[in-house]
């Protein structure tokens, strides 16, 4: 197998944009050997609008899927941001996967598998994580999903 | 069996089976390099393997989830027994993040999550003494009463 980076293009994948937090917080910070990420919603497209829905009343599960996909791609254009080379990549350690949902929604672990299934196509075992899925009564502009996560670094 | 197992079994508890994900994740991701072991959300089930449903607020009561909070502790006991060998190696119980499905105006959150804290202080002692939050969410995978993951120190 070869890089992240490769995998990535191989698959027809590019990196979105990166866009800084607005108010006093940061994107990611290390300590140790450990990558703590800030919560990321889905990569909002050059020019276009914030993707917006709650599963369970406006977004299908498989569009739920996708939005949780565009997301680890934003998470992974921040790695590659932090680290240089993905390759520092030890281990995607955890996610705290936040879906946008309604009270009888209860399929959150499909929607979540976007973002999951993305990160072990891209770094292979090292992308085997922890995880948690929850519902959200709402989240920030009423985006579908919001995903944190924890890495560990190599360096 | 060690020392952990063997009070675990002293108190009446019984150590579940650790469970394997059926996604693309895992149960627990042991970060060597800085000695912690991540665990994923565990959800509690009944005697026969089902979710152990139900909304706080709505139809289930803060003293039944209590009971669903320490299933939840047994289950990640079950998984870090799996990833670790033997429980003696937890040094300290470091984060705990009780995650309760719970109706809007729903405030009891802590007296839910107690049943994780009290459990594991009953089996850990000093050790098991950790740092918590507790939080609503508006629904969990498979509706059940509640979602436990937990950050443990090893050695």
């Amino acid at each position: 197998m070869g890089t992240p980076e490769e995998k990535i293009a191989q698959m027809g994948l590019e990196l979105p944009p990166l866009q800084q937090p607005v108010a006093n917080y940061v994107s990611a910070v290390q300590t140790g050997n450990l990558l703590f990420l800030s919560g990321a919603g889905p990569a909002v497209p050059r020019g276009g609008k914030i993707l917006t829905g709650k599963l369970g009343r406006d977004l299908s599960v498989d569009e739920g899927y996708e939005a949780a996909r565009s997301v680890g791609l934003v998470q992974i254009a921040r790695l590659k941001n932090e680290l240089g080379e993905l390759s520092r990549v030890g281990r995607i350690v955890k996610l705290l996967a936040m879906v946008n949902s309604t009270p009888d929604f209860t399929d959150h672990p499909t929607v979540i598998n976007g973002c999951s299934d993305l990160l072990v196509e891209v770094f292979g075992d090292a992308g085997r994580h922890a995880r948690s899925a929850v519902g959200m009564a709402n989240l920030p502009f009423g985006i579908p999903v919001e995903i944190e996560i924890i890495v560990e670094v190599v360096d | 069996m060690g020392a952990i197992e063997d009070r675990i079994k002293s108190l009446g508890y019984m150590v579940p089976d650790a469970a394997t994900p059926v996604a693309n994740y895992v149960t627990t991701v042991h970060v060597k390099s800085a000695g912690l072991v991540f665990t994923s959300g565990h959800v509690p089930r009944n005697a026969d393997g089902s979710f152990w449903a139900g909304k706080l607020g709505v139809d289930i009561s803060v003293g039944e989830a209590y009971n669903a909070a320490q299933n939840c502790v047994l289950g990640i006991l079950g998984s870090l027994k799996n990833e670790l060998g033997d429980l003696d190696r937890v040094t300290r119980v470091v984060k705990v993040l009780c995650l309760v499905n719970s109706a809007p105006d729903f405030t009891d959150h802590p007296l839910v999550a107690n049943g994780a804290s009290d459990l594991l202080v009953e089996i850990f002692g000093d050790k098991g003494k950790h740092a918590r939050s507790a939080v609503g969410l508006s629904s969990l995978p498979g509706n059940v009463c509640i979602e436990v993951e937990m950050v443990v120190e090893v050695s």
